[in-house]
C-alpha cells in the first residue's frame, strides 16, 4: 500500500477505534488513539513527501499529489496535533469526548484526502465528509441551545452550497463528458462550464464564508468546543477556497475570468469582516468576525494571481492561508485554554465576555503572552508570520502592476489597520492590574497546556522573522496553482 | 567588524528584552536593562569611525522578502546611536521613575524592543525591513503609551497612536510594495541610485505616499493628532520614543529618499508646506496648553517641522543636525519634566509654579533644555536652527519668513513653559528633590545640550564621505561660528526670539489680550482636528452597527443572501466575465 492511501487508511480506522476505546483503555483511551494514529500519521507522510509526486487509481477512486497537497497536509497536521494536546487537557472532563476524537480523526482525514482528489465527484465527496464531521462537532454541546441551532444554520446553509456545487458537477460532466481535473481541462470554455464556475464559487463560498455567504460561521465558530473552532477557523475554511481553486481550475479558459470575483468577495470580506468585529464583546465571536475578514486577505492573493497570472500572489495567499491556520488556531486554543481554568469548576459553557480577560497575564502570563502573540499576527505587526504573509499577498497583487488592483491592496491595507483597533484593547485587558472575578477564581493553568501553546506562538514569531523557510510549503503550492490554472 | 557590532547590538537588545521577562528580583530588571543598553550605546558609538556604504547582507529571508541588508553608512550610524545612547539615558532614568511601579519587567522589555528595531531601521537597506521596523516601532509606541492598562485614556492614546501611524504608514507600505512590484529588488539604495527604473507616474506615487508616512510618523499636520495623546506615557517613554528617537524616523525617511524624489514635481514644495504648517499649527497649540507634556509634545511637532521644511529646501545635512541637537535638548526637557511630575504628581502647569526653589537642580537643567529649544546661541539648537534658516533664505521667502515667525512662537512658548513652572509663588507644599539617577541623566543631557552644536565638523565629514549620492558638504565647526555670526539672518532670527521670549514679559493687560483674543475653544479642539478624529471613529462604529443589524441569525434570511449572490453571480456570468 502506498504511504498515502495507508495515511488515510490509518486516519480513518483510527476514528471508529477512538470511539469503542474507553470500553477497552479506560476513560483517555480516545485520546491516546488519536494521538497514537497522528504520530502514524506523521510518518507515513513525511514518507509521502519523500516518495514525490503520486498518481493512483483504485476502484474509482483517484489520487494526485502536488504542491497543494503538502501544504494543506502540512497545516492539518501541524494544527491538529496542536489541537489534539490542547484537548488532552481541556476536554478531558467533558462528555462525549470518544465522540469528539473519532469526528476530529475523521475531519483531519477527508481535509487531507479533499486535496488530493482528481475527479470533481470525489472532491465534493470528501469535502461532503469533512462538512458532515464538522457539523456534528459544532453541536458538540448537544445540551445547550445555542451550540445547535449554531449547528443547525451551519448544516442548512452548508447543504445549500453542497446543492449547487453538485449542480455545477452535473454540467461540467454534460459538457465536457468527463469529471476528471485533467480532462476537463482540455474542454474549451463555454456558457455552461461559466455557469458551472459560478455555481462553484456560490457553494464553495458558503463553506468557506465569502460575504454574504458567512452569515452561518460567527455561530458556528463561538459555540464550537474551542479545540473545534481552532479547526474550523485554522483549516476548514481555507479548505473551502481550496477546494473552490481545484474545482474552477478545471473550466480552462473560463477559470481566469473568476479571478476578478474572488477579489470582489475578498473585498467584501475584508470590509465587512473587520467593521463588523470592531463592536464585538465576546472573545469567540470577534475572533469568528477576524476570521472573515482574514479569508478575504487569501481569496485577494489567490483571486490576483488566477486572473493577472502573478505567481507571487498565488504564492501570498498560500502563505497567509497557512500564516492564519497557525494564527487563529492559536488564538482560539489560547482562549479555550483561559476557558477551561476559568469556568471547567463552574459547569456549564458560558461565552468568555472581553471583560472577562481583564488581568488575565497576572495569572496566566504564558497563556496571555501567546493569545497577544497570536492576536499581533492576526493585526499584521511584526516579527509574526501574519505582517510577512500579508505582506507577500500584497507584494503579490502590487507586482500585478493593475490600478484597480493597487486600490483593492489600499483597502485591504486600511481594513488591517481598521483590526487593530479591536485586537490592540484585547492585549490592554489582558494586562490590566484590576482582575475580573472570573480571572480570581480561575484554577491553575496545566503545564500540559501551556507549553503546546507557547510552542506554537514561538513558531509564529519564528515564521515571522524567517518565512523563507515555509518557502518549500507554499512555493510549489503557488506553481501547483498556476499549473493548474495554465498560467505561465 | 561592523556587521558583528550590528548584530551584537541587535543581538543584546533583543534576547536582553526576553531574558529580563524572566528575572525574579525587580532591583535586577532596572540594572539588567540599564547595563544592557548601555552595552548596546558602546556597541553603537563603536559603529561610528566604522562608517561605509558598503552594505552587509546576513540572510536570505524568503524568495518573496529579498535579502536581510544593513548599510552602516553615516547617517545610520549617526541615529542608531543616538537611538542608544538616549534609549541608555531613559532606561537609567526609568530606574527612579519607575521604581515600585508594577509590570516593570514589560515596561523594561519594550524599551529595549523599541531600541533595537530603532537601530534596525535607521541601519536597514532593505524597504520591507524599513517597513518591518516602522511597525515593530510603531508597537512599542503603542504598548508603552497604553503601558497603564488600566487607564483608559491610556489605552484610547496608545491605539490612536497606532492606528494614526499606520493610516500614514499606509504610504510607505504602497511605495515599498510598488519598488518591489515594478523593480523586483527592495533595496532602497539602488532606488536613490537608479530612481529613472521606476516610471515618472509611479515614481510621484512613492514620493508622496513616503512623504504621508513620514507626516504621520513624526506627526506633522495633518496626522499629528496622536502625538499629545501620547503623553499618557511615562515621561521617559515620552522622551525616547516621542521626543528623540520615533517621531524622528519619518524625518529620516525624507532625507533617506530624497536624492531619489528631489526631481518629482511638486515634491519639495509639498514637504515645505507640511513643515511650515507643522511648525505654525502646532506652535499655536504650544502657547495655549496647560498641560506641561502637551505642551511639550506640541514642541516636539514643531521642531520636526523645521526638520521637514530644511529637507524641503534641500539641506539634508542641516535637518538631520538639527534631528540630532532636537533629540538631545527635547530628552532632556521631557526627563526633567518627568522629574517635576513625579514630584508634584500632576501635569497640569497651571498646579505648578515655584516649582524652582525646591528642585534647584531640575530648574537649570530644564533651563539648559529650554535655550537650547528657544535657539538661543551657544545651545546646540541655536546652531542647527540657524543652518535651517541659512538654507531657508534660498528657498521661497514666503517660506522663509513663516519660519522665522516659528523661531518666534518657539520662544514664546518655551518662555511661558519655564515661567509657569518654575518661576512665580508655589503652590504645591508636597514636592521633593529628583533622585540620584534623574539627576544624573539629565546634568549628562544637559551638558551634551551645551556641546553637541559644535559637533558639525567630524558629523558633516561623516555623512559627506559615506553618502556620496546626497551631496553633502564638509562644515569646519569654525565656518559654522562665522558663518552662522556673519550672516545678517542670524541677529534677525535672535531678534525675532527676544521679541517672542519678551512677549510673556510684557505688561499683564497685553497678556491679558492675548489670552483675550486666543480663540479657546478651537485650540481646545485642535484646531479643529479633534472633530476629524471623532467623525471617523463615529463613522466606523455606527457602520459597524449597521452591518451588524444585517447579522439576524435568522436561517432565511441568510438563505436569501445565498439566492442573491447566487443571481449576482449568474447575471454576471452570463453577460461574459468581465
Amino acid at each position: 500500500m502506498n504511504p498515502v492511501t495507508a495515511l488515510l487508511a490509518l486516519l480513518i480506522l483510527a476514528a471508529p477505534v477512538a470511539y469503542v476505546a474507553p470500553g477497552y483503555i479506560g476513560r483517555r483511551g480516545p485520546f491516546r488513539v488519536t494521538l497514537l494514529a497522528l504520530t502514524g500519521a506523521w510518518l507515513l507522510w513525511l514518507e509521502a513527501e519523500r516518495g514525490g509526486v503520486l498518481t493512483l487509481e483504485q476502484e474509482g477512486i483517484a489520487f494526485v499529489s502536488d504542491g497543494l497537497t503538502v501544504i494543506m497536509g502540512a497545516l492539518v497536521l501541524l494544527l491538529g496535533t496542536f489541537i489534539v494536546l490542547y484537548s488532552g487537557v481541556c476536554m478531558a472532563g467533558e462528555r462525549g469526548t470518544r465522540g469528539y476524537y473519532a469526528l476530529l480523526l475523521a475531519l483531519m482525514a477527508f481535509i487531507i484526502a479533499m486535496t488530493y482528489a482528481a475527479d470533481l465527484f470525489n472532491l465534493w465527496l470528501w469535502f461532503e465528509g469533512m462538512a458532515i464531521a464538522a457539523y456534528a462537532l459544532v453541536a458538540f454541546y448537544r445540551n445547550d441551545r445555542t451550540s445547535l441551532e449554531a449547528a443547525v444554520k451551519y448544516f442548512v446553509q452548508s447543504a445549500a452550497g453542497s446543492t449547487l456545487i453538485l449542480a455545477g458537477i452535473a454540467l461540467v460532466l454534460m459538457e465536457a463528458g468527463s469529471i476528471t481535473l485533467a480532462d476537463v481541462r482540455l474542454v474549451e470554455g463555454s456558457s455552461a462550464l461559466r455557469l458551472a464556475g459560478a455555481l462553484f464559487v456560490i457553494g464553495f463560498g458558503v463553506k468557506a464564508a465569502l460575504v454574504p455567504l458567512h452569515t452561518w460561521l460567527p455561530d458556528a465558530h463561538a459555540q464550537a468546543p474551542s479545540g473545534i473552532s481552532a479547526a474550523l477557523s485554522g483549516v476548514v475554511i481555507g479548505a473551502g477556497l481550496v477546494a473552490l481553486m481545484r474545482m474552477l481550475s478545471a473550466l480552462g479558459d473560463a477559470a481566469a475570468a473568476f479571478g476578478t470575483l474572488l477579489i470582489a468577495f475578498a473585498m467584501l470580506n475584508i470590509v465587512v469582516g473587520n467593521v463588523l468585529a470592531l463592536r464585538q464583546t465576546q472573545v469567540k465571536r470577534l475572533l469568528a468576525y477576524s476570521s472573515v475578514a482574514h479569508i478575504g486577505y487569501i481569496a485577494l492573493g489567490l483571486g490576483v494571481g488566477i486572473s493577472t497570472g502573478e505567481n507571487l500572489a498565488l504564492s501570498g495567499g498560500m502563505l497567509h492561508l497557512l500564516a492564519h491556520g497557525l494564527m487563529k488556531g492559536l488564538a482560539f486554543l489560547a482562549v479555550g485554554a483561559l476557558l477551561y481554568v476559568l469556568v471547567a469548576g463552574h459547569g456549564g459553557h458560558p461565552a468568555l465576555q472581553l471583560d472577562d480577560l481583564s488581568g488575565a497575564a497576572r495569572r496566566y502570563p504564558l497563556v496571555s503572552l501567546a493569545l497577544v502573540v497570536a492576536l499581533l499576527g492576526l493585526g499584521g505587526l511584526p516579527p509574526t508570520v501574519g505582517f510577512m504573509s500579508k505582506w507577500q499577498v500584497f507584494v503579490g497583487s502590487m507586482a500585478a502592476q493593475d490600478t484597480v488592483i493597487t486600490l483593492m491592496v489600499i483597502v485591504a491595507g486600511f481594513g488591517s489597520i481598521i483590526s487593530l483597533a479591536y485586537y490592540m484593547p484585547i492585549v490592554n485587558r489582558l494586562y490590566r492590574q484590576h482582575t475580573s472575578t472570573l480571572i480570581e477564581g480561575g484554577a491553575r493553568m496545566p503545564l500540559a497546556v501551556t507549553v503546546p501553546l507557547v510552542v506554537l506562538a514561538l513558531l509564529v514569531v519564528g515564521l515571522g522573522l524567517l518565512p523563507g523557510l515555509v518557502d518549500g510549503l507554499v512555493n510549489p503550492a503557488g506553481n501547483a496553482l498556476a499549473a493548474a490554472f495554465g498560467l505561465p | 567588524m561592523a556587521s558583528i557590532l550590528i548584530a551584537t547590538a541587535l543581538g543584546c537588545l533583543w534576547l536582553g528584552a526576553a531574558g529580563l521577562l524572566v528575572v525574579q528580583s525587580e532591583r535586577t530588571v532596572h540594572r539588567a536593562a540599564t547595563g544592557i543598553t548601555a552595552l548596546a550605546a558602546i556597541l553603537t558609538l563603536a559603529l561610528l569611525p566604522l562608517s561605509t556604504s558598503e552594505p552587509v547582507t546576513w540572510l536570505h529571508l524568503g524568495d518573496a522578502f529579498g535579502p536581510l541588508t544593513f548599510v552602516p553608512d553615516g547617517m545610520g550610524a549617526a541615529l542608531s546611536a543616538l537611538a542608544a545612547v538616549i534609549g541608555c539615558l531613559t532606561v537609567a532614568f526609568s530606574n527612579d521613575y519607575m521604581a515600585w511601579k508594577p509590570q516593570l519587567r514589560r515596561y523594561y522589555a519594550l524599551m529595549l524592543l523599541f531600541i533595537g528595531a530603532m537601530i534596525g531601521l535607521v541601519l536597514t537597506d532593505s524597504l520591507l525591513m524599513l517597513f518591518l521596523f516602522w511597525e515593530l516601532t510603531a508597537f512599542c509606541s503603542y504598548a508603552l503609551i497604553a503601558f497603564d492598562c488600566d487607564d483608559p485614556k491610556a489605552v484610547a492614546g496608545g491605539v490612536r497612536a497606532l492606528v494614526v501611524t499606520q493610516i500614514g504608514g499606509m504610504g510607505l507600505l504602497l511605495g515599498a510594495l510598488a519598488v518591489y512590484g515594478y523593480t523586483g529588488s527592495y533595496s532602497i539604495n539602488g532606488l536613490i541610485s537608479a530612481p529613472d527604473a521606476l516610471t515618472e507616474g509611479v515614481l510621484a506615487l512613492l514620493a508622496f505616499g513616503m512623504l504621508a508616512a513620514a507626516a504621520a510618523k513624526s506627526a506633522q499636520v495633518p496626522f499629528h493628532t496622536w502625538l499629545p495623546g501620547a503623553m499618557e506615557a511615562p515621561s521617559p517613554v515620552s522622551a525616547l520614543i516621542h521626543a528623540a528617537t520615533m517621531v524622528n524616523a519619518g524625518v529620516y525617511l525624507l532625507a533617506r529618499l530624497y536624492p531619489a524624489f528631489e526631481s518629482v514635481p511638486g515634491w519639495t514644495d509639498a514637504v515645505i508646506v507640511v513643515g511650515l504648517l507643522s511648525i505654525l499649527v502646532a506652535g499655536l497649540l504650544a502657547v495655549s496648553a496647560t498641560d506641561l507634556k502637551r505642551a511639550l509634545a506640541y514642541s516636539t511637532i514643531s521642531q520636526l517641522g523645521f526638520m521637514v521644511y530644511a529637507v524641503g529646501v534641500g539641506d539634508l545635512l542641516a535637518s538631520q543636525f538639527h534631528l540630532m541637537s532636537h533629540a538631545v535638548f527635547k530628552a532632556l526637557l521631557f526627563l526633567a519634566a518627568g522629574a517635576v511630575i513625579h514630584s508634584l504628581g500632576t501635569r497640569d502647569m497651571r498646579e505648578m509654579g515655584g516649582v524652582g526653589h525646591v528642585m534647584p537642580f531640575t530648574r537649570n537643567v530644564f533651563l539648559v533644555g529650554a535655550l537650547g529649544l528657544a535657539g538661543l546661541p551657544i545651545f546646540n539648537g541655536f546652531w542647527s536652527k540657524e543652518l535651517i534658516l541659512e538654507s531657508g533664505v534660498h528657498g521661497p521667502s514666503w517660506a522663509y519668513l513663516l519660519a522665522l515667525l516659528g523661531v518666534g512662537m518657539t520662544a514664546l512658548y518655551t518662555m511661558r513653559m519655564v515661567r509657569m513652572v518654575f518661576f512665580g509663588p508655589a503652590r504645591q507644599a508636597d514636592v521633593h528633590r529628583a533622585g540620584l539617577m534623574m539627576r544624573v541623566t539629565t546634568g549628562l543631557l544637559a551638558v551634551g545640550t551645551l556641546l553637541t552644536g559644535f559637533l558639525i565638523e567630524p558629523f558633516s565629514r561623516l555623512l559627506h564621505d559615506t553618502l556620496p549620492l546626497y551631496g553633502i558638504h564638509v562644515h569646519a565647526t569654525g565656518d559654522m561660528i562665522s558663518d552662522v555670526l556673519g550672516a545678517p539672518g542670524a541677529y534677525v532670527a535672535l531678534l525675532v526670539v527676544a521679541i517672542g521670549g519678551a512677549l510673556w514679559f510684557l505688561p499683564p493687560r497685553l497678556s491679558a489680550w492675548l489670552r483675550h483674543v486666543e480663540p479657546r475653544r478651537l485650540l481646545t479642539n485642535d484646531l479643529g482636528f479633534a472633530w476629524i478624529n471623532r467623525a471617523t471613529i463615529g463613522g466606523l462604529t455606527g457602520a459597524s452597527d449597521a452591518l451588524g443589524r444585517t447579522q439576524t441569525g435568522l436561517v432565511n434570511w441568510n438563505v436569501v443572501a445565498i439566492v442573491a449572490a447566487l443571481l449576482v453571480v449568474l447575471i454576471w456570468s452570463a453577460g461574459g466575465l468581465s
